[in-house]
């Protein structure tokens, strides 16, 4: 299986722009059932324009720097931010790792995953 | 990378051109903007020079007089521009024509005497 | 008359344009007999020769590409002009402390408001971050230097020019008067339409001004974005990216968006100023205005205030004891700030009678907005619960700055509620919003930095106790000041006018004090820094916050660190004081007087 970028520590990351988005969301709703001033496609158009254009370029921006991040977390050794540079400093991925061994009972594949790459 | 501090003082970590550029552009601006020639065209000109001179520095161009003669073929028509269309600000676009001018005959000049001098060094 | 002007105009610049070339003829020649010191070097670059030295005094300043150098002048810029916009605001507030027309006349407390607020957000805010990011940026992410060192230098000096411009109005410059269009610069006041005074040239030449800072602001972010992405040392993945360099990061890319907007909005003022276009005379065009002015205001008070989050994120945590909580989280909310601050413009329209669909949609947005900063808030704050809190001096501005945000986001909140905004807009609780964030938080950021490394680039401790004095000192003095201001918004007081009805004058009186507690705080600030930079103790441990003890040291320490050894085996106490002037290799400093002589 192809390595999941998106892992469930990335997406528990991610949830915090998916708040608002699920607000933004929530509004584009609610102005489709309450709208007392009334249908008139340029302006109603622009409205949504202005609701679903951030949507769309935060749900973006989201994914690729979660990518970005995710996929260097893969690839590379992580320090902590700011630290890959000062000497003896530790990775992370060790203190890491054997958190997440020891927190997951059932061993899926990512912790798998996980303790074959701190080993 | 476990480089000795202070590497970055390995770069050339002086250069005469920034300030001149950016005394160039505002100065230039004043003459342009409130029709004062001699501001607008002595502006111009510590602007392309500098501009020239911070290019020649870096190495993105190799001949002075070939990037000085580009700068003054686009001064030349954005003058042009402004003397002689609708636009029709007969003296900037003068002013502009004028700087790309004499920024052309100031890089022939160094061309021709400064830098031989320079190289017999 | 007027051809002697020109005269007098051409040899002026004559004069000028020889004395420049003739400065450059030696600089240039002071260069081709430097050594080539660089040995190995030059044969691997490209370069047609290296000098690894810097001419010392004045000329060095002035010639510098060294990010250091460059942080170091941007700094010197930032805290110029926060005096200025500070002694100007002093002047406002004693002659607020009476309803009437008192100390300065109505005309000249509009030319101060309008110099002040510009002066702070173009002259010291952006400069004060871009101190700290030229000087950090570079060695928290392992990189030699900027991508663009000389674009980084220009960036800098187009600033001097810009505030000469911005400031030209006050100076005794005959027939100039100061703009008195409020910051915001809205038509058609500002285009010079009716019977004022705002047609005379000190408009122009302040609007010149402000598009000089945005152009040096836009060649500064594009070198941060190609340095962030292009320099990092291999080790440095963005998983390992310090979150300072993520804000400035994100900054740079509202700056990108941004500020050309704000250049053209302005040309075109200024074409319509002098060269009789309409592009803001024509019906709408007093909204056209307001629409491209705000789609650049509102994501600029986000670039004012990521890099000091940034900040905050970064120095809290290390007297905390502790890394920062939920790191990702605030990456991730600064990402989501800054793509969510271009979707909320229309919030200061909204009592514009804009379309009331479109308001809702802004108000939606600004909501949402309001979750990532709240976000950040809560990850602070849960850093520091249970933390082994250390109070010094930059810990305590982090927690400031905290306090103070949660304020001024809170009303920001408030304010981005139609209804609620209807009432309160144009009042004092706007004025209080706001300062909360620009000087209660932003401005206390700058100090947190520049206290927590004013070892780095002094070499130097400042004295602790005169820090702590200058953090209550602002403390007491901001929330006393701001939170008057904003109970004066609830009472209905006016923003921007130098007189007021007799009923709001105790709580102005108590803004006024608010503001002189502050000044005071501000000038033990001063008295320090300089005191302590000259004479302070010197600092011999490249780990002078202890930060090792709970492994949380960051690159930037270890480079001083680093920095400080080699100062020490090169030889003795004089040349560390060399080195601390501006963070050069020892010997080279050396060498370079020698040359230059
Ligand atoms: C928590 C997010 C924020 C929200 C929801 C918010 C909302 C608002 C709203 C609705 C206004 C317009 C008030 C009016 O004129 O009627 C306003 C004004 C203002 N805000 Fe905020 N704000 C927030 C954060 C910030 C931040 C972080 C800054 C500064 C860095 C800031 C700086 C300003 C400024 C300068 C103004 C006044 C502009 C003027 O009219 O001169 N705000 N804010
Ligand atoms: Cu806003």
């Amino acid at each position: 299986m192809a390595t999941k970028t998106f892992d469930k520590d990335t997406i528990l990351d991610l949830t915090v722009n998916m708040v608002p988005l699920a607000i933004i969301l929530f509004f584009v709703v609610a102005f489709t059932f309450v709208n007392p001033f009334g249908f008139e496609s340029l302006t109603s158009g622009l409205q949504y324009t202005l609701l679903i254009a951030p949507f769309v370029l935060l749900a973006a921006l989201t994914y690729l720097s979660g990518k970005a991040i995710a996929g260097s977390e893969k690839e590379g050794t992580v320090y902590a931010p700011g630290q890959a540079t000062v000497p003896g400093a530790k990775p992370l991925h060790e203190e890491e790792g054997e958190e997440a061994a020891e927190l997951e009972e059932s061993p899926d594949d990512d912790t798998v995953e996980a303790a074959d790459e701190t080993a | 990378m476990d480089e000795a501090p202070g590497l970055s003082d390995q770069y050339r970590t002086a250069s005469p051109w920034p300030v001149f550029i950016a005394l160039g552009i505002p100065i230039s601006e004043l003459g342009l903007l409130f029709d004062l020639f001699p501001l607008a065209v002595g502006g111009l000109l510590l602007f392309g020079g500098s501009v020239v001179g911070i290019l020649k520095e870096s190495g993105y161009v190799t001949s002075t007089i070939r990037a000085v003669t580009a700068l003054a073929v686009i001064f030349l028509a954005f003058g042009a521009w402004l003397a002689f269309t609708d636009i029709a600000l007969v003296t900037r676009g003068y002013a502009v024509i004028a700087a790309a001018i004499l920024l052309a005959v100031g890089g022939v000049v160094f061309e021709l005497f400064v830098r031989e001098q320079r190289q017999t060094f | 008359m007027e051809v002697n002007g020109q005269l007098a105009l051409t040899v002026l610049m004559g004069v000028f344009l020889i004395a420049v070339a003739a400065w450059l003829a030696r600089v240039e020649d002071w260069r081709s007999y430097t050594p080539l010191a660089g040995g190995g070097t030059v044969g691997g670059t490209a370069e047609q020769y290296v000098s690894e030295e810097k001419p010392s005094g004045v000329i060095r300043w002035l010639t510098t590409v060294d990010h250091k150098d460059i942080g170091m002048l941007y700094g010197a810029y930032a805290l110029i002009a926060f005096a200025v916009g500070g002694l100007m605001v002093v002047l406002m507030r004693i002659e607020l402390a009476d309803p009437s027309m008192t100390l300065i006349s109505n005309t000249f407390y509009n030319s101060l408001l309008t110099s002040h607020g510009i002066t702070m957000l173009f002259l010291f805010g952006t400069p004060i971050i871009a101190a700290f990011s030229n000087y950090f940026i570079p060695l928290l992410i392992g990189a030699d230097d900027m991508a663009f060192p000389r674009i980084n230098a220009i960036a800098f000096w187009l600033l001097p020019p810009a505030a000469l411009l911005i400031w030209a109005g006050f100076f005794p410059i005959p027939d100039v008067i100061p703009a008195q269009t409020a910051w915001t610069m809205y038509t058609p006041l500002s285009a010079g339409v009716g019977s004022g005074n705002q047609v005379n040239a000190g408009v122009d030449l302040m609007l010149l001004g402000l598009h000089l800072s945005g152009v040096s602001a836009t060649m500064g972010a594009i070198n941060f974005i190609a340095t962030i992405f292009t320099e990092r040392d291999e080790k440095v993945s963005w998983a390992n990216l310090d979150i300072f360099s993520w804000t400035i990061l994100t900054q740079s890319g509202l700056i990108l968006f941004a500020f050309p907007l704000l250049g053209s909005a302005i040309a075109m003022l200024l074409l319509d100023r002098n060269f009789g276009t309409m592009f803001f005379s024509v019906d709408g065009g007093a909204i056209l205005w307001q629409h491209l002015f705000w789609f650049f205001g509102h994501p600029e008070v986000y670039i004012l205030v990521l890099p000091p989050m940034g900040i905050v994120s970064l120095v809290l945590p290390r007297f905390a004891g502790r890394r920062l909580f939920g790191f990702k989280f605030v990456v991730y909310s600064t990402l989501a700030i800054g793509v969510l601050s271009f979707g909320v413009w229309a919030h200061h329209m909204f009592a514009t009678g804009i379309d009331p669909r479109l308001r809702a949609s802004f108000m939606a947005v600004s909501l949402a907005i309001a979750i990532p900063s709240a976000v950040k808030t809560f990850n602070w704050i849960t850093t520091m619960w249970n933390g082994k809190i250390r109070l010094t001096t930059p810990m305590l501005f982090c927690i400031g700055f905290v306090s103070n945000f949660i304020i001024g986001g809170v009303t920001g909140v408030f304010l981005a509620s139609i209804p609620v905004d209807l009432v309160l807009h144009d009042t004092y609780y706007v004025v209080g919003h706001f300062h909360y964030i620009v000087m209660g938080a932003i401005a206390f950021a700058g100090f947190a930095g520049l206290y927590y490394w004013f070892p780095i680039y002094t070499g130097r401790m400042y004295q602790v106790t005169l820090g702590k004095w200058h953090f209550w000192l602002s403390m007491v003095g901001t929330n006393l000041t701001f939170f008057a201001m904003i109970l004066l918004g609830y009472g209905g007081m006016p923003r921007r006018y130098a007189t007021y009805l007799p009923q709001f004058a105790t709580l102005h009186q108590v803004a006024t004090v608010g503001a002189l507690i502050l000044l005071v705080g501000q000038i033990i600030f001063v008295w320090n820094f300089a005191q302590s930079w000259l004479e302070g103790r010197e600092v011999e441990d490249g780990d002078p916050w202890d930060l090792a003890d709970d492994d949380l040291t960051t690159a930037e320490w270890t480079w001083f660190e680093r920095k400080l050894e080699t100062a020490v085996t090169d030889g003795g106490e004089d040349e560390t004081e060399l080195a601390t002037d501006g963070g050069q290799a020892v010997d080279d400093a050396d060498a370079d007087s020698a040359d230059d002589a």
